[in-house]
């Protein structure tokens, strides 16, 4: 799974992908395990803001409820790749894309995910107040 | 005045790298602190900015967010922000665009015309829970205030909140 906006709207055609993942389901690490923590408060301090303008959108891959299996910063020029920090856990490959979207990156610091989406994604129901 | 129980304007205005938002998209449905700062430059907007960002490391786990607003340059809030170890959305209103229309202007500083600051708390749907006037200091919420703050809204919202 990946957060669903990222494959919602009009693809930014002939981006660059940098895929930190392993094809492997024992190389997945649970969302709450620190270095995964970590890697998210990373992204939202200083990895998405040194992009600027070229993120075209970020997921985490999600297997299950629990587990992440990495990540894939999506990118209109390749800037920065060295830097990712999810690259501290899942080794990454640089490819290019026609299918990601743009999405706003996310506002922080929400760690936590919703009820199960890849973060950053998801939302809770609309405010429903009467 | 904007006051409790009115819908807080959706802000447009660009964060702190320099791309367009807009305030109800940051919601992103939950609850928001939301602070009007006067600047980088203003010894209490640095202290209590430090405070509300040690308040980030209960609200990454609590689905509540923080987004400050001032009139710094995004590059100017990108490296202030930095400083902070923030991990939440500044947006910059170096135009002044928001100022006037929300009659937050601080009249006392001729030289920077920032926002006076002003603390809000907020509903998804941006109805202001609480507003808080921090001309003096002491005026301004504590991080225990927004906790109760956030609480209350949070309860309202979740029906299961409380079983």
């Amino acid at each position: 799974m990946v957060d669903p906006r990222c494959l919602d709207g009009e693809p930014v055609a002939g981006a660059y992908a940098h895929v930190c993942a392993l094809a492997d389901d024992e190389a997945a690490l649970p969302y709450d395990q620190p270095e995964v923590q970590q890697v998210r408060r990373d992204a939202l301090a200083w990895w998405i803001p040194l992009l600027g303008d070229a993120l075209v959108c970020l997921t985490t891959f999600a297997l299950d409820e629990s587990r992440c299996a990495g990540a894939v910063t999506v990118l209109r020029e390749p800037v920065r790749l060295d830097d990712d920090p999810f690259a501290r856990l899942f080794s990454p490959t640089l490819v290019r894309t026609d299918i990601f979207c743009a999405v706003p990156p996310p506002a922080g610091p929400v760690l936590e995910r919703y009820a199960g989406v890849a973060w950053p994604g998801g939302r809770f129901e609309p405010d429903n107040r009467s | 005045m904007i006051a409790p129980g009115e819908r807080f304007p959706d802000l447009d205005l660009p964060d702190h790298t320099g791309r367009a938002r807009r305030l109800s998209e940051l919601a992103g449905g939950d609850p928001v602190a939301l602070l009007f700062s006067r600047g980088w430059w203003c010894p209490k907007e640095q202290r209590h900015l430090r405070e509300v960002t040690a308040l980030q490391e209960e609200l990454e786990v609590a689905y509540a967010r923080i987004v400050v607003v001032s009139v710094d340059a995004p590059e100017v809030q990108s490296a202030f922000r930095a400083g902070l170890g923030a991990r939440f959305t500044f947006l910059s209103d170096a135009e002044r665009k928001w100022l006037a229309r929300l009659d937050l202007l601080e009249e006392s500083d001729t030289t920077h015309e920032p926002y006076r600051p002003t603390a809000f708390t907020l509903f998804p749907d941006l109805t202001i829970h609480r507003r808080y006037d921090g001309f003096w200091y002491l005026g301004r919420p504590t991080n225990e205030d927004l906790r109760q703050d956030l609480r209350a809204i949070s309860a309202g919202l979740r029906e299961d909140f409380e079983r």
